[in-house]
Formats: C-alpha cells, structure tokens, sequence
C-alpha cells in the first residue's frame, strides 16, 4: 500500500480552484566504502513532503504558484498554500487552459520498483556491497580506494483538482565507485577510473564483468597519451553519450525551448538523414520511467526526430498550455543540468525527457565502427560535459579514451578536449548532424538508451 | 509553525539519550526557506523556495559512523529514526578526534534583511532588466532570476556543544540571448553573497546592457584555438582553478583514502613564489562562509599555498586526528539529508604584482580565457578541467579576437609549474557557485582571484 501524502495534504488545506498536490514518502539508505570498510552506513533517512501547485487563468493568461514543504502540520499546510497563491499572483505565462490530467488508483509499470531492494533494503544493499568487493579481492594491483551505494524507495502521490488521485511506488540506485590501479615500477602515479551508476535497481549480476572493465580503464589511465589535435572521427559509446543526448534534446527538442525561440521548426532537417531520436517515458529501469509523469500524465513514447528531421516535441502541462495543447507526460521534477534530486517534490515540474532512445541503426559493433572510422578516437570518459542550454555545445577534458588506428582500436589516451555542438541550426555541423555511423545494438545509460555513435568530424584539442 | 528553538530540548534530551549507547552523538537541525522570481519575455514565475526541515544524528559505533535523519523534528521521531542505529561496540575504538565544544547564536547582519524583501520588488527588477536588454539589438530573449535564502542550522552534541546559526544569501543571475540567422548566443552574468539586499544593486542598466552587449558580440565569435599554448585565467576562471583543479586534491578525506596526489606533497614547493591559494570560510559576504561547520567547529582562514609551497590542508575532526592537528572548519553537509565530507568554502587565489597588460605581453601568442562555468576535479589523478563561455585570442603580445566557448585540460602540478605572473588586482570578487563532491551534495562555495598567465591545453567546448 503506497502512503496517500498528498491526499492527506490536500484533505487538510482543501484547495479551492485548480491545483495540483504532488506527495513523496521517501526512505533513503546509503553506505560508503573506503577500501574494503565500511565508512559509514546511513539510513534509514526518512522524508515526507508535498509540492502544492495552484494555477488560474487570468487575463488572457495564466497565473501558476508553487510551494514545497517538509512540514505536514496543518499549519504549515495551510501557510504552504497561502505561498503557492501569493506566488500565483505574481506569476504569469502564456495560455490560457491547463489540461490537468485525470485517472485514479495504484499503479505500477514495468521496470519501475525493485521488489528485492523494496522488501529488504539494508538487505539488498549488503549483498550488492559483497559483490561489487568480490572481484576486486583476487586484484593485486587495482582496488577500490572509495565508493558509495544509495538506494531511494519513494512512495510518490498526486491528487489534482480533476479527480486525478494516484499512486506509485518506485526504486532508484546511484552507485559511485572510485577503481584504483597502482604499484609497479617505483614513482609511477596511480591511475583512476571514475563509476557512476545511475540506475532503478540493485542488480549484482553484472558486477563481475563491469569491475573488470573498470580495471582495465584503471590500469589503462597510468599507460594513457596525450590525444592528437584536430578534427577527427570520433567513436561514442552510449555511457559517453549518457550524460550528453539527454540534456541536448530537452534543451532544443521541447516546448520551453519553443517559448524562447530555441526550438526548431517541425521538420527543419538538423540531424544525420539516418537517425531516428524518440522519447520513452515506459522504457524499463529507465531512469525517469513510472506509470505516470510528475504531474500523473500517463507516461508515453513519441518519436523526437525521424531521418534526421523534428517530428515533435516534448512538452509539460504549462508548456502544452502555451501552445493549446497537452502535456506529452514529460513534466519531470527534482531536475538539474547537474544530476538529478531524489527529494522530487521541492521542484516544480518542468519539461524534460524521459529517457532518450535512439534507435540502432546497421553499423555493427563497436570494432566495426571503429573499422569504418579507420584513425580517430573512441572516447570512453570526458569530465562534466554537460552542454550549454542556449547553444548546445558540450565539451570537456578526455578522462580516457583509445586511438583509433588502421581502423583498430588501439592505445589509450586521456587529456586534451573534446568538444562542439551537439544540435545545431539546419545545415551547421553538430555531433547529431556528422553521425556517419550507428551501432546496432542499443544500451540503457542513465537517461539514454542509445547504440554507439560513430561522428565523421569533431574537434579534439590534444597533444 | 515549527521552528528549530521550539524543539531545541528535544534535540538536547534524545542527545543525551543516545549517549548511553554511544560513546559519542551529535545532532544537526535544518531548516531553510528562500523566496524569488524567475522572468524571461515570456513569463514570470514567483518562486518559493522550498520550506526544508528535519535533523541528522551521527553517533560513532565503535567502528564507524551511523547516521540517520528524519524531517520530523519531535523526540518521538527522532527516537524513531535513531531506532535504526543500533548500539556501539563495548570494544569499539574511540571517537577519533576532538568533539566540539561551540557554544553560541550567530546570525547574518544586514542593514537591509533579504527576508524583508518583496517578490514583486524582485519581479520588478526583472522586468526592467529585460526590457535593458531588449533595447540592444539581436536580443529578442533574456532571462532574469532573483532569489534569496534563509538557511538555519542548530548543532548538539554530547560533548556540550550547542551552537545556531542562520545564514542569509542572495543571487541574481542575467542570461541575455542574441539571434541571428539561425544562430543563438548568450552572455551569463552573476552576483551572489552572503548578506542583505545590496546583492541587488549590481543589477543596473550599465550591467545589463554590457551582458547584453556581450551575448550580441558573441553571435560573430570566432572558433577558439586548439592545442598547448599560453594561457591567461580572468579572476572567475582563476577561481575555478583555485577550488576545482587544486582545492579538492587538498581535502584531507581524500589523503586518509589515499585519494590525493597532492598528500605526499604537503610541505614541498609546487610553483613559483608568485601563487597563494586560501580557504577562508569566515570572508565577509563570502557565498560559501558561515559562522560555524557542521561538526560545530568555527570555520577558520587556512592558507593552502604560501608563495608556491603547499603548506596547508582542509581537516575534518577524523583527518586533523591522522594527521595531528586541528579540524579547520570544513566539514559541511548539503543538507540535513546528506553526509558531512570534508569542503571548501570561499577559495581563492591571492593577488601578485604583475598587471594584466603584463601578462598579456608576457604571453605574446595564447587565448585568454573568461566567464567561467565549471571546472572538474581530479584529486587523485591531478589533472584539470575549466570550462569558459568566452574567450580572446592574444596574439603578439595583444588581446585580439573574441572566440566562443572552450575547455582547458592539463596536470595541475605542470599548470603550477608553468605559472609566469598572478595579476595584482586586490581583493578577490567572489564568484557564487555551487560543489559537489562526486556528483551529489551540491552545495554554496565561492572561489576567486586574479588574473594568471601560464601553459595549458585548450579546445572548443
């Protein structure tokens, strides 16, 4: 049984016109490593709180106040909603209806709650915290010097002014890991791989084989080179492209960006003819996926871009409001350009993807890829890429990445800058438009399940 | 409604509870509100900053810390999230370090309170400040955001220490958009400090015009240079290098981790004697200052780097007992939901004697590089990352084309090693930003300095 806490917020302050009450009750359990102890267990940190949202039309407009509170006293309550008002005063944007959704009763969805991590959490957490120590105990020269494991179960309702009055419960897992790789010749610095995991469940099965790689990554920073300089292929896996795609498409591809004149017009050729880009608030364990979105508006998969043209956009109730028209389920909330916020109900929703699906095209894999783009580079890490809101360009320093030789994936590199627009104006160069090359097997990264991406020209800045 | 004071003997009485099953506990209460608005050309939007409350009790096991926190602040709550903590080991090691003993209310002083300040004055604000930069032609967007914070904290624990503290901060953020066939370029200005109203009053139209002025330029930005070359840091881009590149490699949590390049070299010269680098979480208006950390030591001045030697770290009360000295001030929690680590604060690098039209000379061909965005750390690696929204090409020993956004790469050491002169310009301006250590915990810090001219890796980003 999912706790009602916006229910029982809404029964003590009832709201008058329309409004939105949006309830979490969240259990948080966290333990961090240093070496192969326990730093420190937390947990459980338990949360309530409610997000109030009132909205009017007003004048050809209309006006929209928010308030969030940890405080569930009636008091509070009623000083919360007294906030979101003033607020609303305040406030205006364009529209004049907001299609607030309806429906009701407990839902679920597939790939959405752990149940493992749900029944027994501390539970859970221990055995994840075995395995991923297991493969690193039979390693000499790699350990994992520090390391976190958080697990977020959230009981998430909301009630709105329509009747809307549902409820779902959801797991969320990051994972951070520092993998370590030293000794050897006396004075060699060591080497770090950075791990961060975003992900819905707390699944050891794949741990034996991921610590593998990470170590090799590890061992792999200490032998690294400078990269070349100059425009160069350059390989993308999907972890690459995780912390990339998703920015990039909410940035340009949705109705907030249409109200500050960044969108593009449905149609406008901005991508590589081969592409297909969709949304999918369904896709299983992904990051942002749930029955329902933020404001309870069935989650819903559209297509974004087909053969390299916008088909849609993606759009919150306020932002469908501004054009006539509906939420596509993408009002998301506890949203940041730099991480996401497992306390959901402080922020208000806004329009976001869901998790970002390009579809595999018929390059192969990565070696084929990396065949066809005969000498450049593969980047398997850049430091904090996130790319800027108003121009898309992204870009950051190579944590680590391969030379790519004779179409063979060679010695690693690491430093230097890759960088460059991810979405430009129609017939401008960007990372989406110079895609020379899709992989044909997709992988769930965060937010983006995505192939490999092969660019036929970027600009690296090496050596 | 609730306020910390009103359950100040709860949190005194389950303290004093929990100490018969641990050798140590300490309670952290939070409590924070903030008010603002958000404009651009087509909306307004009040904001309310959330109404967060709730406590973290840390108790040491005899082993390790626990924690757990509740957003309840009555002793039956937080009796019931201590439920979950167990009991220390009769044979358990001792609470490393030195408990606090602070005891004290501080609060931030403003002749104009920010709590006092009215969201329409703000929306006021906001307005006029777009239609500043509308009146520059190609800016058909801009968004203003004016926001304020209230930030209460009261500290508890078994060793006597019962200290509060309320911190008032206040920023406003300018992002004009120019247009021009296809093309969208912006300009990002901020002011932020910890006070009163006086944040504001650097909104004027001369700002607003030049940001604006700036966004309209940057549509006709050339694309910077790539490679190794001389490099000029302006002061925010310095400051990003002061914190980012080599402040984190200085938490003392990552040298007990044996996380940190820069341990083995306390105490040895890293660069020339033209470079200071400080910690200072006591700065007046500083962003990232407060009265005390949340192990309810006062926060302190710690010099890091005395004229090129590295003579100082950042201490929690575990990593000042490793390494036998005082904890420093900068243990700092996000929020009574995250974990206290050893932080940064107000850091910045301290001014030299050289001019910028020195360095520029000095520097004869490179890129300057301005208006910084972020940076990356890397504190076992040692390698840097400062992203910029702008930048000039120098060439000849003069500043000449502007060039679009770019990343700086390199190892810290070689960036030390290769510095050439740190502007005289006195007195840092503190840039607001926000930290995380890894990619959670977020939370205020401010960073400065001067301009410096040394060697570094720079592309497009």
């Amino acid at each position: 049984m999912i706790a009602n806490v916006a229910g029982q917020a809404a029964d003590a302050v009832r709201p008058s016109g329309t409004w939105e009450v949006f309830g979490q009750r969240l259990r948080r359990f966290e333990v961090y490593l240093a070496g192969a102890q326990v730093e420190m267990t937390r947990g459980p940190l338990v949360v309530e709180g409610v997000g109030l949202r009132v909205i009017a039309p007003s004048d050809g407009h209309l006006t929209s106040g928010f308030q969030a509170t940890t405080d569930l006293s009636p008091a509070s309550l009623a000083a919360t909603l007294e906030s979101a008002r003033r607020s609303a005063a305040d406030s205006r944007s364009p529209g004049t209806v907001a299609h607030l959704p309806t429906g009701s009763g407990e839902r679920s969805g597939e790939g959405v709650c752990d149940p493992a991590l749900w029944s027994d959490p501390a539970g859970a957490l221990d055995r994840y915290r075995a395995a991923l120590l297991a493969p690193f105990e039979g390693l000499t020269d790699v350990r994992l010097s520090f390391g976190s494991i958080r697990a977020t179960l959230a009981e998430t309702s909301i009630v709105n002014s329509e009747g809307l009055d549902v409820r779902c419960g959801a797991t969320h897992v990051d994972v951070e890991v520092a993998v370590q790789a030293f000794g050897g010749p006396e004075g060699r610095a060591p080497g770090e791989y950075w791990v961060n995991l975003v992900s819905r469940r707390l699944d050891p099965s794949p741990l034996k084989g991921q610590v593998e790689t990470w170590a090799r990554f590890a061992r792999d920073v200490r032998r690294s080179e400078r990269p070349p300089s100059g425009d160069v292929p350059v390989l993308f896996p999907p972890d690459a492209l995780a912390d990339i795609l998703p920015a990039v498409v909410s940035s340009r591809l949705s109705g907030q960006a249409r109200l500050r004149g960044l969108a593009p017009e449905i149609g406008a050729k901005l991508a590589a003819p081969d592409l297909r880009v969709l949304d999918d608030g369904a896709r299983p364990w992904g990051h942002f996926t749930a029955p329902f979105d933020d404001e309870g508006t069935p989650a819903s998969r559209r297509t974004l871009i087909e053969g390299g043209a916008t088909t849609a956009l993606i759009y919150d109730v306020l932002d469908g409001a501004a054009f006539d028209g509906s939420s596509t389920g993408n009002g998301h909330r506890g949203d940041s350009p730099v991480g996401w916020d497992w306390r959901s109900f402080l922020g208000r929703p806004v329009s976001s993807t869901s998790t970002v699906v390009v579809a595999p095209g018929t390059g192969g894999t990565l070696d084929e890829l990396a065949e066809r783009a005969g000498d450049g580079l593969l980047v398997v890490q850049l430091g904090f890429p996130i790319p800027d809101a108003v121009t898309t360009v992204f870009g950051g320093e190579l944590r680590l990445g391969y030379r790519i030789r004779g179409g063979k994936i060679a010695g690693p590199v690491r430093g230097g800058t890759v960088g460059g627009p991810g979405l430009a104006a129609p017939g401008q160069p960007s990372l989406l438009a110079n895609v020379t090359g899709i992989g044909s097997h997709a992988e769930l990264a965060g937010e983006l399940d995505a192939p490999p991406l092969l660019v036929g020209s970027f600009t690296v800045a090496g050596a | 409604m609730e306020t910390l004071e009103s359950h100040e003997d709860d949190f005194t009485t389950v303290v004093h509870e929990l100490s018969a099953r641990f050798p140590f506990v300490e309670l952290l209460a939070e409590r924070s509100r903030g008010a603002g608005a958000r404009l651009n050309t087509q909306s307004v939007t009040a904001l309310s900053r959330p109404t967060i409350q709730g406590a973290a009790i840390r108790a040491w096991s005899g082993e390790r810390w626990v924690e757990s926190a509740s957003s309840r602040l009555d002793a039956a709550s937080l009796r019931a999230a201590a439920d979950g903590l167990g009991r220390a080991r009769s044979d358990g090691r001792p609470t490393p370090g030195t408990s606090s003993t602070t005891v004290g209310r501080w609060a931030t002083r403003s002749a104009r309170p920010l709590a006092d300040l009215e969201t329409s004055t703000l929306i006021g604000l906001g307005r006029d400040a777009i239609r500043w930069a509308k009146e520059v032609p190609e800016i058909r967007e801009m968004q203003f955001e004016g926001s304020w914070s209230e930030d209460d904290r009261l500290y508890v624990n078994s060793a006597g220490a019962r200290a509060s503290q309320r911190i008032l901060r206040g920023v406003a953020v300018l992002v004009p958009i120019a247009f021009r066939d296809g093309r969208a370029e912006s300009a990002y200005v901020v002011r932020g400090r910890e006070g009163g109203q006086e944040v504001f009053d650097s909104v004027t139209e001369p700002t607003v015009r030049a940001a604006a002025e700036q966004a309209r330029e940057m549509l006709g930005a050339g694309t910077p240079p790539a490679g190794d070359m001389n490099v000029i840091l302006d002061p925010g881009a310095c400051g990003v290098f002061a914190h980012e590149s080599f402040g984190h490699g200085t938490e003392a949590d990552q040298f007990v981790r044996n996380r940190s390049y820069l341990a083995p070299l306390l105490g040895t010269v890293l660069g020339p004697d033209e470079i200071s680098i400080v910690d200072d979480g006591t700065a007046e208006g500083g962003w990232g200052s407060s009265f005390f950390d949340d192990e309810g030591n006062r926060t302190q001045k710690t010099v890091l780097v005395d004229h090129g030697k590295f003579v100082g770290a950042l201490h929690d009360r575990v990593t000042a007992a490793a390494y036998g000295v005082r904890a420093t001030g900068n243990t700092r929690r996000a929020d009574f939901l995250s974990r206290p680590y050893v932080r940064m604060t107000n850091t910045y690098v301290a001014p030299g004697d050289w001019t910028k039209e020195e360095l520029v000379e000095e520097a004869r061909d490179g890129v300057l590089l301005e208006r910084a965005m972020s940076g990356v750390e890397d504190p076992l690696g040692g390698q840097m990352q400062i992203r910029v929204h702008r930048g000039h090409r120098i060439e000849h020993g003069e500043v000449t084309g502007l060039v679009s956004s770019m990343a700086l790469s390199g190892r810290v050491l070689d960036f030390l090693r290769a510095i050439r002169g740190v502007d005289q310009h006195a007195d840092p301006t503190f840039e607001p930003g926000s930290c995380g250590k890894g990619s959670t915990d977020l939370l205020p810090v401010a960073d400065g300095g001067s301009f410096v001219l040394s060697r570094a890796i720079v592309g497009p980003a």
